[in-house]
């Protein structure tokens, strides 16, 4: 019969960051009701306020590891450290959603909540320990990003994004959901560690049973690269990126990406690095992953290169990142070397998070000035407003991988883990894509600096509002500080040790 | 010989409403028709569910068949007013409907009849796995601690999420 069980054996504490924001997005909906319209700025603050509670709250259970809900939760460091991550991206996006919304006409209470569901699921997704919840969890995720991709609902772009990130999400679903079924069916578990138990004697005993289990494997890395929009999965991104509203594509170019591959390193590192062909070697799936890795890069970076619009340039940008963070999950695959490779992508994900919001924050206030995002826009911004066109210089350094920016510590753990890996063959692509890409970001800084604008641009309007400001100092100050001390996050990081939550 | 049980009598109807509504939805002209001929077939196979000692499933043919898919259907007709009745039954691609249809009977019948997918015939009363499940089973374990209460608590939370974001969407500006 039903046992109602406590809350200590529930563990529910180490889960109490992600459950919060959930709670709390229910909370926040009524709440708003009774937020006058010309007020709405408290309905920020009552999100804002959540998810620095979640955050201190993560920092307090940051080194309790240990099952939520019978393991279908892990509260680990990995947990931890995509918590703080993800509620970062969170909060930067909030205080950059404000002013915009308020310019664009489209104020609303449900933004803030939808933002908090999103972060809740991403949160679910880095945490869950088992398929059902990863695939609950995903959706959690995504359904509100189609809404949000589509909140600017008249206009037709934003219409067209989130129509298109919804047909092909849900198709991505899908796919997802039938590599589940496919585990499922080849190790009659959903939980990881108990796939993981069973995965290397199912490959050893050689029978048709492991096709299953290498097809659901693929299926649901096809699901899960759609979301961090991996090639060839990528096809909706430029198109979704453009036309979404700014703010929100910098929320899902960052929180997508962290929630899919909280959960891809999940299932690939703690359920499946047992499915090897001999014991010792790199696991079946290193290949393919490390062949993703290197066809993102690719294509990412050159297609980067004739894009005239900044929103599409970092939706590619965003493309080739997906890359190099799957080149340190493909690094996972070889035995020993799980969790060197995980740090190196929790390293590299953070110093995306800040340098990527920032470069939105900066877009965000041209658009504002300027009326738009293409090159042409950017020109002459160096002059008009050179605190901004400095703080781009750096984001689009830190993109590019150049020392002293939080990007070049992340790409260089990257590119050390899969060298160990033995995939020199993909560092070796990593390197020459990120002297590609120096191509398209450097462009963005001469644009800036070195030609003139035709027409003066006299009348300053108020470039940025104070928001959208702060959002850019911190996204500046995170990037920086991430380049010249790395050890702030080392320090956290190094404790991450996905593989040792295989033992229960 | 057949001996006539309540059970066999109860068989014969609903396979009667589940192959009468097909054939229902095929040669109908009338849209509408067709997929309320739908639901009549879909509710026989839920009938067939029940004989089988299958309650759970025969719910979900009901919830999520009938109540939800043929009303979708429905309403997916009545959108397309153009298309509610046809002139003819048949459209160029028939004969892919056809082939398909034969091949899922011909494997049906030999599933049925010889043992390639284990045991048929009398041997099928034998249950497929020990462990009984029953619907309270099913209920119990999505709101038991030690088992699925976290993904149901994320769906319910994923579905208002979703009912926001349709009213989001669907609502005029002002």
């Amino acid at each position: 019969m039903l046992q109602l069980p406590s809350l200590e054996t529930l563990n529910m504490g180490a889960a109490l960051p992600a459950i919060s924001i959930a709670a709390w997005a229910c909370i926040l909906l009524l709440i708003d009701l009774w937020i006058p319209k010309d007020r709405k700025i408290l309905t920020v603050y009552l999100a804002a306020g959540n998810l620095v509670f979640a955050f201190i709250a993560n920092l307090l259970v940051f080194n309790q590891s240990g099952d939520s809900f019978m393991g279908m939760y892990v509260a680990d460091q990995f947990s931890g450290v995509m918590n703080l991550i993800i509620i970062g991206t969170a909060l930067l996006s909030i205080v950059l959603s404000f002013d915009y919304l308020k310019r664009v006409g489209i104020e609303r209470g449900e933004y803030y909540v939808l933002v908090l569901f999103v972060t809740a699921g991403a949160m679910f997704m880095a945490a869950a320990n088992d398929l059902i919840l990863i695939f609950v969890a995903l959706e959690l995720l995504s359904i509100p990003l189609y809404v949000l991709s589509a909140f600017r609902a008249p206009d037709i772009r934003s219409e067209e994004a989130g129509m298109k990130y919804f047909l092909l999400g849900a198709f991505a679903s899908a796919f997802l959901v039938f590599g589940g079924a496919m585990v499922y069916g080849a190790t009659g578990t959903t939980n990881l560690n108990e796939i993981a138990a069973s995965a290397g004697m199912i490959i050893a005993s050689n029978s048709s049973t492991s096709l299953f289990l290498l097809l659901g494997a693929a299926l649901l890395l096809v699901g899960l690269g759609f979301k961090v929009a991996a090639v060839p999965f990528h096809e909706w991104t430029p198109d979704v990126y453009e036309g979404a509203p700014t703010p929100v594509t910098a929320f899902m170019s960052v929180a997508a990406k962290l929630g899919g591959f909280g959960s891809l390193l999940r299932i690939l590192v703690v359920g499946m690095s047992a499915v090897t062909m001999t014991a010792g070697e790199p696991a079946v799936w290193q290949n393919v992953v490390a062949i993703l890795a290197g066809l993102t890069m690719i294509v990412g970076n050159i297609v980067a290169l004739s894009q005239a619009n900044i929103k599409r340039m970092l939706a590619y940008s965003s493309i080739a990142n997906a890359g190099y963070i799957l080149m340190a999950v493909a690094a996972a695959g070889s035995p020993g070397l799980a969790n060197e490779a995980t740090r190196g992508a929790l390293v590299y994900m953070l110093a995306y998070m800040f340098t990527n919001m920032g470069a939105f924050a900066v877009v965000i206030a041209v658009e504002r000035a300027n009326g738009g995002a293409d090159l042409e826009h950017f020109v002459g911004l160096g002059k008009a407003r050179p605190m901004l066109a400095i703080m781009m210089v750096v984001f689009m350094m830190s993109l590019t991988g150049i020392p002293l920016t939080g990007g070049f510590i992340g790409k260089a753990l990257v590119f050390a883990t899969t060298l160990n890996a033995g995939l020199v063959w993909l560092a070796i692509i990593g390197v020459l894509t990120s002297v590609v890409s120096a191509y398209y970001y450097v462009r963005v800084i001469v644009n800036m600096f070195l030609r003139d604008a035709e027409a003066s641009t006299e009348e300053a309007t108020p470039g940025y509002s104070t928001g959208v400001q702060w959002v850019a100092a911190v996204a500046l100050g995170g990037t920086v500080l991430l380049g010249v001390l790395p050890t702030l996050i080392t320090v956290l990081t190094d404790r991450v040790s996905l593989v040792a939550s295989i033992t229960p | 010989m057949l001996e006539i049980t309540p059970n066999t009598i109860a068989f014969l109807v609903f396979a009667l409403l589940s192959v009468g509504g097909a054939l229902g939805v095929v040669v109908s002209t009338n849209l509408i028709h067709g997929a309320l001929f739908l639901i009549v077939s879909l509710f026989g196979g839920a009938g067939l569910f029940v004989l089988l000692a299958a309650p759970f499933m025969a719910a979900v043919q009901i919830l999520v068949y009938i109540g939800a898919i043929a009303i979708l259907i429905i309403f997916a007709v009545m959108l397309t007013r153009s298309m509610t009745s046809l002139s003819e039954i048949f459209n160029r691609q028939w004969w892919i409907s056809a082939i398909v249809a034969v091949v899922m009977l011909g494997l049906l019948l030999v599933g049925a009849i010889l043992p390639v997918w284990g045991p048929s015939g009398t041997n099928a009363m034998l249950p497929v796995s020990d462990a009984v499940g029953t619907t309270v089973d099913l209920g119990i374990a999505l709101v038991d601690g030690n088992q699925f209460v976290l993904p149901f608590e994320v769906a319910s939370l994923l579905l208002t999420a979703a009912m926001i974001g349709a009213i989001v969407i669907a609502r005029d500006n002002e």
